[in-house]
């Protein structure tokens, strides 16, 4: 039986929230297509995550156990998911669209002469191919894509769907993988404070924007986010002035993020960031000029000065969790 | 040292747009520089001008796009590469890494640079496509690059929870983000010098393909598009900091429940 | 020198452009320098570019549809009270007729079109490499050389010309800087424009509208739609959507508007009006934009507009007559950016750039239109600064149309007796004889 084969991504040890909407989503799809819902995951201890992915339904699990997967670098993650591909011969191979897919899935299509859908905010598996809906122009508008391939690749944004469990058993493969020589060399690696909940898969987030001046802006934010035991994202441009670290961009060229409640501080809320905000379920702006475009797509405005309200919100906000 | 930059002339996502019948149809006919490529751009003439070397620019496209070679050798770009096609609606990333692929067969350097993405379909793909194709060392979503040693290049990559440095011998590719740099805008006496750079003109089948060879590659279609469902502006809230305070909290609590 | 050019053009609006297009059909090497990212990013206008001109600069510009959005074949003058609207209603076949009269353009797009149309003849012109069009860089400075313009400054770097073309619109700081034009230009000789563009499906457009094919609609308003301030009303239909916006008196606005409210609340007054609302009825508002603009008082043109080195043309030179049947400003500039580049033809054939032939542009102004109509219709525009025009006019008119139209089963009254009456009501007959006369020498 032909089968859907997702790609898990894993962060701490743990099965990414992403990757877990990707999985359910798939699953539903395999179930109306009459295929075999498959995952693979690259990771030094790949077995650990079977339990998660069988509990949400993967019938067969390719680990791909290797002490290369601890960083990310895209040769062996392509190599693998080729080699993985090759074995498994899935007519639809999805992925979260994180930073790590997004380096490996052009030359991934290329390989193996699939065809790419990247970053979809919706997917339909179909007797002859997959649909998709992709926000296009800085997502201003979706358009409808449709790809015909042996095997069509797609990557989802965060987001586009629920996780929902649905335990089986599952069918567990361990692949024998060994890079061929690998002329890119891992250097270094750099991680940013900052990053201390995942941006992509927080429930609530605090975004600083320009409005954010300076330290002390900055620590306003960080207590609001404590307060909130919120993650921090940001705008460009506090990303560019090194306010904030680029792992917190949120947008186009960022993150890609949906939580429950936003709160975009000191941001004007161009087309460039609402990219990557606008499937919040709750969204806060704060701002002091009433007509930034922030407010058409917030569901409460704050018309204000960040600096006057932010220490009396975090205030009120410790207040109300501490009773 | 030579980086070659594949640029992408884009329309200008910032002009108003409309959809007609399942069409997109933009108000003015801008086109511009893709701003990732830009950053590409900016970041080989950084660097050739700090280690020596040039940067030369590729870029499939109508006759209309030349403006933006244009814009790239006003930048600082040596010399343009022009592979015409005049329509190339229906196209997608592949068709476009596929005849890459065939200029570079023929075109070596040290450096291929793409931008990260296009700009208006965010596809992200031919980067990396062009990379498998050459059978080239890569790394994607650059936010800072160097030299190192003289035949290697550094990526410092932007990953999901920190940035990698990676190190690609030469020769290699790279795909750049906008968060690299602000690319510089071109000065009067870069834009007089650039109409005197050599722009060499391309045809398909000057480079081994046709039209409907390089069309038959293509595996994924728009159909049709539609506007993003619009989210409702909520409630505007005016007073002084306690006010705005503790009518959000009431909201927060009571009505949207979140808190 | 190697980069000297015959003629530096500064703005890339309708006048610098038009100069371009002429001095690159003359073989002339030249530079254009626009701040703008592009010709007519920077550009607002309600958008009816009058007169068959373009013809000349662009033969059988019509066969290619782009750069203009309709041409005009239906003309209307309204006058609105709070409750009313009485127009006067004009539609031709007449306009039909290629060259338009009058064109209905959207200059972002426009000017980048006619850009393009400067960048062909450059490639076909004795100088393909070596004319320009520059964009995205600011002139800071005319460099003046013992009296004359010898070039231009931007930032760091010099170009030198044996002449340049002021066409930098109604900002006019260059203009100043060569000593041209006053510092302070006073308020009563400038307006402030507001403007709209409302968009609608395109056959709702074309349906509400009556447009046929290419056809377009001008209407200007008076009365109600400026709320009290001196100024007017305007709205053009373009392909699928309108424009629509005001352009009042600098000097009645400060003097009528109280603090709190903007050039924006008028607008919106306007487009209250259930007259204009019948006509906006479902559109979305897709753009917003506010300029400054000249009246076409004389009095604010520059002391000259020549001098050594050195031409205005356009709106630079403030030359723009709004006469209330139409705002001729794009027209204006084209004739004069045209003309003062036939003069940098003739000065560089002479080798002669001096004021003494630089004076022929002058001379070529006044014997066209242009002159001609700023002085012909000066009344006009002195006229329509008159209180009553914004005032009580539009109350008599509606107030006459209300009872003449009025069907009602009570014995009816004469016309002149209803006039007589809608005078009394808003005005007194004196006033409106001596108004009367004034608007009948004036047009
Ligand atoms: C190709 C491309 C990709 C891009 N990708 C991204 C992306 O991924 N993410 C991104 O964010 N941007 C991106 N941008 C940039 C984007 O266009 C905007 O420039 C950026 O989002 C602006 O950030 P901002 O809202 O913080 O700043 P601004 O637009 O400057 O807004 C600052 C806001 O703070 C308010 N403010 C100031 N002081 C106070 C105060 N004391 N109290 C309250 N409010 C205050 C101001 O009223 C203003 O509205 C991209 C641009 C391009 C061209
Ligand atoms: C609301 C409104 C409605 C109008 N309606 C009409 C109408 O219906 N019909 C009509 O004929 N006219 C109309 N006008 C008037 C018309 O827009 C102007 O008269 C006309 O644009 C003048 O053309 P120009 O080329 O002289 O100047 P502009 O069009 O203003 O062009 C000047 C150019 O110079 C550039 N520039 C300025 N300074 C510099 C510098 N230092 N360095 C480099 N570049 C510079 C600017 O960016 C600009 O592109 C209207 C105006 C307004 C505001
Ligand atoms: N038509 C083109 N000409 C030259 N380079 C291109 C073209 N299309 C895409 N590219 C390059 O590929 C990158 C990614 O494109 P995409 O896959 O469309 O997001 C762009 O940033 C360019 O560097």
């Amino acid at each position: 039986m032909s089968s859907i084969l997702v790609y898990i991504s894993t962060n701490g040890g743990k099965v990414k929230r992403s990757s877990l909407e990707v999985l359910s989503h798939c699953r539903e799809q395999a179930g109306k297509n009459g295929l075999e819902l498959a995952a693979v995951v690259l990771d030094p201890r790949a077995e650990d995550y079977i339990d998660t992915l069988q509990s949400y339904g993967a019938k067969t699990i390719y680990t791909v156990s290797n002490p290369i997967f601890i960083n990310h670098l895209n040769a062996p993650v392509s190599q693998a998911l080729e080699q993985v591909i090759a074995q498994s011969k899935p007519r639809v191979f999805a992925c979260a669209s994180t930073e790590g897919t997004k380096d490996v899935l052009g030359a991934l299509a290329a390989r193996t002469g699939g065809a790419a859908l990247p970053d979809v905010a919706a997917f339909d598996v179909t007797a002859d191919g997959v649909s998709a809906l992709r926000p296009v122009m800085a997502a201003k508008i979706l358009s409808q894509n449709d790809a015909r391939a042996d095997l069509i690749l797609v990557s989802v944004r965060s987001g586009s769907y629920d996780a929902s469990p649905s335990p089986v058993v599952a069918g567990v493969v361990p692949v024998d993988f060994v890079p061929a020589d690998i002329s890119q060399v891992l250097r270094d690696v750099l991680s940013s404070a900052g990053d201390k909940i995942d941006l992509s898969e927080a429930n609530v987030v605090v975004a600083a924007g320009r409005g954010i001046k300076d330290e002390e802006g900055k620590q306003l934010v960080e207590e609001l986010a404590d307060a909130l035991g919120a993650a921090i994202g940001a705008s460009r441009a506090v990303v560019e002035n090194g306010l904030f670290p680029a792992t917190t961009q949120i947008g186009q060229t960022g993150k890609v993020v949906s939580p429950e409640l936003y709160f975009a501080v000191g941001i004007s809320g161009a087309v460039q960031h609402t990219a990557g905000m606008s499937n919040s379920k709750v969204i806060v702006a704060i701002n002091k000029d009433g007509d930034a475009p922030i407010f058409q797509m917030a569901s409460y405005g704050l018309v204000g000065d960040l600096y006057k309200i932010l220490p009396l919100l975090t205030a009120e906000i410790r207040a109300l969790k501490s009773a | 040292m030579k980086f070659i930059v594949c640029i992408k002339q884009v329309p200008d996502v910032y002009a108003p747009l409309q959809i007609k019948n399942g069409e997109l149809s933009m108000d003015t006919d801008r086109m511009v520089l893709n701003a990732y490529d830009a950053s590409a751009v900016e970041e080989a003439l950084v660097l050739t001008e700090q280690h020596g070397g040039e940067v030369e620019v590729v870029l499939i496209g109508p006759d209309k796009a030349k403006e933006t070679i244009r814009k790239a050798l006003a930048m600082g770009a040596s010399r343009g590469h022009h592979i015409h096609v005049e329509d190339s609606t229906g196209l997608d990333s592949a068709a476009f890494a596929e005849i890459l692929t065939a200029f570079f067969e023929k075109n070596s350097c040290d450096v291929i640079a793409t931008g990260k993405q296009s700009q208006d379909t965010d596809s992200g793909l031919a980067g990396g496509m062009l990379a498998a194709h050459l059978s080239l060392p890569y790394a994607a979503n650059a936010v800072g690059l160097h030299i190192d040693g003289g035949n290697t290049l550094v990526v410092k990559r932007q990953g999901d929870t920190g940035q990698e440095m990676i190190a690609l011998p030469f020769p290699c590719l790279v795909t750049c983000s906008n968060d690299m740099n602000n690319p510089r805008i071109p000065s009067l006496k870069g834009i007089m010098a650039s109409k005197k750079k050599p722009v060499e003109s391309l045809t398909l089948e000057d480079l081994g393909l046709t039209l409907d060879g390089v069309r038959e590659s293509v595996k994924t279609t728009t159909l049709s598009y539609r506007e993003m469902p619009a989210r409702e502006a909520g409630k505007k809230l005016e007073g002084d900091a306690e006010e705005l305070v503790s009518n959000l909290l009431n909201l927060l609590q009571n009505e949207a429940k979140v808190l | 020198m190697d980069d000297k050019f015959d003629c530096i053009i500064v703005g890339g609006g309708i006048a610098g452009l038009s100069a371009a297009l002429t001095l690159a059909r003359s073989n002339m090497k030249f530079l254009l320098v626009e701040r703008g990212e592009f010709s007519g990013a920077k550009n607002v206008s309600g958008g009816v570019l009058w007169g068959s001109r373009l013809a000349d600069l662009v033969p059988d510009y019509w066969q290619e549809e782009a750069g203009f959005e309709r041409y005009v074949r239906h003309r209307r003058l309204t006058f609105l009270d709070d409750q009313s609207a009485f127009s006067i209603d004009f539609k031709s076949d007449h306009f039909n007729e290629q060259p338009y009269k009058g064109l209905i353009v959207l200059r972002s797009k426009f000017d980048n079109w006619l850009a393009g149309k400067v960048e062909e003849a450059i490639a076909e012109s004795s100088y393909p490499e070596d004319s320009f069009i520059a964009t995205n860089i600011l002139v800071d400075t005319i460099i003046m050389e013992s009296g004359r313009a010898v070039g231009i400054r931007t930032g760091e770097e010099e170009f030198h010309a044996d002449v340049v073309i002021i066409a930098e619109g109604v900002n006019n700081l260059l203009t100043r800087q060569v000593g041209l034009q006053d510092n302070y230009v006073p308020a009563d000789y400038m307006a402030t424009g507001v403007k709209e563009i409302i968009r609608f499906d395109q056959n709702v457009l074309e349906d509400r509208f009556q447009l046929d094919g290419n056809s377009g609609l001008t209407n200007e308003f008076i009365g109600f739609a400026s709320d009290g301030v001196e100024g007017g009303g305007f709205l053009y239909t373009n392909k699928d959507s309108v424009s629509i916006g005001l352009v009042l008196n600098l000097k009645s606005m400060r003097e009528n508007l109280s603090q709190d409210r903007k050039v924006y609340d008028i607008l919106s007054h306007f487009k209250s009006h259930s007259a204009v609302k019948d006509m906006l009825r479902g559109g979305e508002v897709v753009e917003y934009s506010a300029h400054v603009v000249s009246t076409g008082d004389q009095r604010a043109l520059p002391r000259e507009l020549y001098t050594d080195g050195v031409l205005l043309a356009g709106e630079s030179a403030n030359l723009l007559l709004n006469s209330g049947k139409a705002i001729q400003g794009m027209d204006y500039a084209m004739e004069s950016g045209i003309l003062a580049a036939e003069t940098v033809a003739e000065a560089k054939a002479k080798g002669d750039f001096s004021k003494n032939t630089l004076k022929e542009y002058r001379k070529k102004l006044d014997d066209s239109y242009v002159m001609k109509d700023l002085r012909n219709f000066q009344s006009a525009v002195q006229f329509l600064h008159s209180h009553e025009m914004f005032t009580s006019v539009p109350k008599v008119v509606n107030e006459f149309g209300r009872s003449f139209f009025t069907v009602d089963n009570k014995p009816t009254p004469k016309t002149p007796a209803m006039l007589k009456d809608a005078v009394s009501k808003h005005s007194s007959l004196w006033n409106m004889i001596k108004l009367g006369i004034k608007g009948a020498r004036s047009l």
